[in-house]
């Protein structure tokens, strides 16, 4: 009979840092953190019952570097080791180093790691598998005849991408045949302008495609679920920001086909732990596999609010050894869930990271609301890791209700001293597009690209304010600057309050 | 009691009297603003009343109306502190880092003919790329960072020779 672990720790920091001691408590199972140099007193850090120091704050000296985590490990005792998600998470050098100084990974195998990472390599494995893959080239090709004939195959319209890729540069959407000869060579010159390198290749455009993904889970004893979908369109360069289940693009018969494709890609990955099967879903219910995440997603907690499981607790018992708990053989999902990704990036002046003190740090609260937070009040964000500060996650009977108390905790949810997304944020989910569901990925592109505050309206009423919390400082505090020779109010204020 | 902010370049004056009311120099009506004993603001208009978030630290206050941000910097003698990152336009002929991080990139050297949005400087922060663009023709009279070194936003990372 496997039994628990009694230690673990946790590769990580932030908001996942906190989520993964969270589910240990639960299990009571002793933390190990770890910490950089600029994460000393860190949210993640004081909340182990152990904490190491693994170096200065580049990552690559820290949080990357497998040899001082294994060290932290092996000095504290630790049984297993959970990466949570970025980091060494899809790292197979990690996991292999973890199982070689034996070392749980709480994760899926080295071997099935390697695999998915390698997109070229998964993705005939998993065309093997009679998994659908967006139809397109197997590889490059140079020959115009090449390209039609792929076209024809693939049918149009068709997409033409260069293989050194990024930024929309050397592609091309072709809806013809007499268009592709000029948008070969077209695309050909861009790549070797932007990238140096003149290979391209051509798959088929899905117009208005829906990101569909998979929460997948499987044990070391047989057992393979899915644990639904969800649905992750509202993305911002390539990075999700609002996420929600269920998708509503997928009906319950579409749901059952999807979710057996998910679970057919892990079983052929040969995978264990809990993982992630992405899709790319079109409006005609055609469905095509893009990747497998070999770890615990960010977005996680929507489903454990619909299916009503913990994951991380999940994750943890299959790593002990223990078959999968019964009650995910026969899940159903219970109303609706979004998260939204709350950055320190400035949504008023191009996303720009915002780093500072936070000095005031007010989280909603009450019905259908959870916060996965790594930050508090006075908390100091660096230059040095992810922006993400918290992720907001809310509950509701149904698509609408969710939607409501969503726009509602955003509203509530304050931090000042940094700037941030939250604004942003309740107008995406306000806006009656995403209210109607038509959530494609170039939603934000569609319907937000010339996002801005509205200041106008309110400037007269935030000067009054700033005037009124400085006109409540004492004198000295607020300028920590060298005496000013010239007349300067700040220096005259008396202690005071409104109202007496 | 008059007080004075940067806003977006501009310098803003707001005279709050008998404590309780705000006036900016012109016909608007006046704001009524409280503040609580133990520091919560809010706007009373008769019986309907609004909470508002706003704290301040150093030089800068901040501000939540309706989920609306405004930064706010008191004026400084000192021209140069905090000139890159704070709402304060300050001299275009000293180019700030948007924020603290490591130069990836020089595209300048000293002489180099400017215009405006011309790329100088690349700064990597936060795993993110940040270009550094010139607002004025002129040309470059220094550079002062290198390629891995850690800016601030309180050193100017390229200095210009502007024309008039």
């Amino acid at each position: 009979m496997p039994e628990l672990f009694n230690k673990i720790l946790i590769a990580n920091r932030g908001e996942i840092a906190v989520r993964v001691i969270r589910a240990c408590r639960a299990l009571n199972i002793k933390t190990v953190t770890v910490y950089s140099t600029a994460d000393k007193y860190a949210v993640h850090t004081l909340m182990g019952d152990e904490s190491y120091e693994i170096g200065p704050p580049p990552p690559l000296e820290s949080y990357l570097n497998i040899d001082k985590i294994i060290d932290a490990a092996k000095k504290s005792g630790a049984q297993a080791i959970h990466p949570a998600y970025g980091f060494l998470a899809e790292n197979p050098l990690f996991a292999q180093a973890c199982i070689d100084n034996d070392f749980v990974f709480i994760g899926s195998t080295p071997e099935s790691i390697r695999l998915m990472g390698n997109k070229v390599e998964s993705r005939i494995k998993m065309a093997d598998a009679g998994v659908p893959l967006i139809p397109g080239m197997k590889s490059s090709g140079t020959d115009i005849a090449e390209f039609k004939k792929a076209a024809d195959d693939a049918g149009y319209p068709v997409l033409i991408k260069a293989a050194a890729g990024g930024g929309g540069k050397g592609m091309r959407v072709v809806h013809k045949p007499e268009d592709i000869e000029v948008a070969v060579e077209g695309a050909q010159r861009e790549a070797k302008s932007a990238f140096g390198d003149d290979t391209i290749y051509l798959e088929k455009y899905i117009i208005n495609p829906r990101h569909i993904e998979f929460q997948v889970l499987a044990d070391a004893h047989g057992s393979t679920v899915h644990v639904f979908e969800r649905e992750c369109s509202i993305q911002r360069r390539h990075q999700k920001i609002v996420e929600e289940t269920p998708s509503i693009a997928v009906s319950p018969e579409l749901r059952e086909k999807m979710g057996a494709v998910a679970v057919a890609v892990t079983k052929a990955a040969d995978y264990v732990n809990a993982g992630t099967v992405e899709f790319l879903l079109d409006p005609d219910g055609k469905f095509y596999f893009l990747e497998m995440n070999t770890r615990i997603q960010v977005e996680h907690p929507i489903t454990e609010e619909v299916a009503g499981v913990d994951l991380v607790v999940e994750q943890i018992r299959i790593a002990s050894g223990f078959p999968m708990s019964d009650h995910f053989k026969n899940l159903t999902q219970r109303g609706h869930a979004i998260e939204c990704r709350i950055y320190a990036e400035d949504a008023g002046n191009n996303f720009m990271p915002s780093i500072g003190k936070i000095l005031m740090y007010k989280e909603p609260t009450g019905p259908g609301i959870r916060v996965d937070s790594g930050v508090i009040q006075d908390s100091e964000v660096g230059i040095d890791y992810d922006p993400i500060l918290a992720k907001l996650i809310v509950w509701g009977e149904d698509r609408d209700s969710a939607r409501a108390r969503m726009i509602r905790a955003l509203n509530e949810y304050k931090i000042l001293g940094i700037r941030h997304s939250i604004k942003y944020l309740a107008d995406i989910v306000a806006h009656p597009k995403f209210g109607s569901g038509e959530t494609y990925t170039n939603f934000i592109e569609t319907n937000f690209s010339d996002w801005e505050y509205d200041t106008d309206a309110n400037l007269e009423t935030a000067l009054a304010a700033a005037a009124v919390v400085n006109g409540r400082q004492k004198p000295t505090v607020g300028s920590g600057q060298a005496a000013q020779q010239n007349y300067n109010p700040w220096l005259t204020l008396g202690a005071w309050r409104i109202g007496e | 009691m008059n007080f004075e902010f940067v806003y977006d370049g501009e310098t803003k004056t707001v005279d709050l009297k008998e404590n309780r009311f705000a006036t900016f120099g012109d016909d608007k009506a006046p704001v009524e603003i409280e503040s609580t004993p133990d520091g919560r603001i809010f706007l009373r208009n008769g019986g309907i009343i609004k909470e508002i978030h706003a704290v301040s630290n150093g030089d800068k206050t901040f501000v939540d109306i309706d989920g609306t941000l405004f930064e706010f910097t008191i004026p400084s003698d000192d021209v140069g502190a905090g000139g890159g990152a704070g709402g304060l336009e300050t001299d275009p002929s000293k180019v700030f880092a948007p924020m603290p991080g490591k130069v990836v990139k020089v595209m300048v050297a000293e002489g180099d003919p400017v215009e405006p949005k011309k790329h100088l400087v690349i700064v990597e922060a936060m795993k993110m790329e940040h270009i550094v663009v010139s607002k004025g023709t002129g040309k470059v009279k220094a550079v002062n960072f290198a390629v891995g070194d850690q800016v601030d936003t309180d050193t100017p990372i390229v200095e210009l020779e502007l024309d008039e």
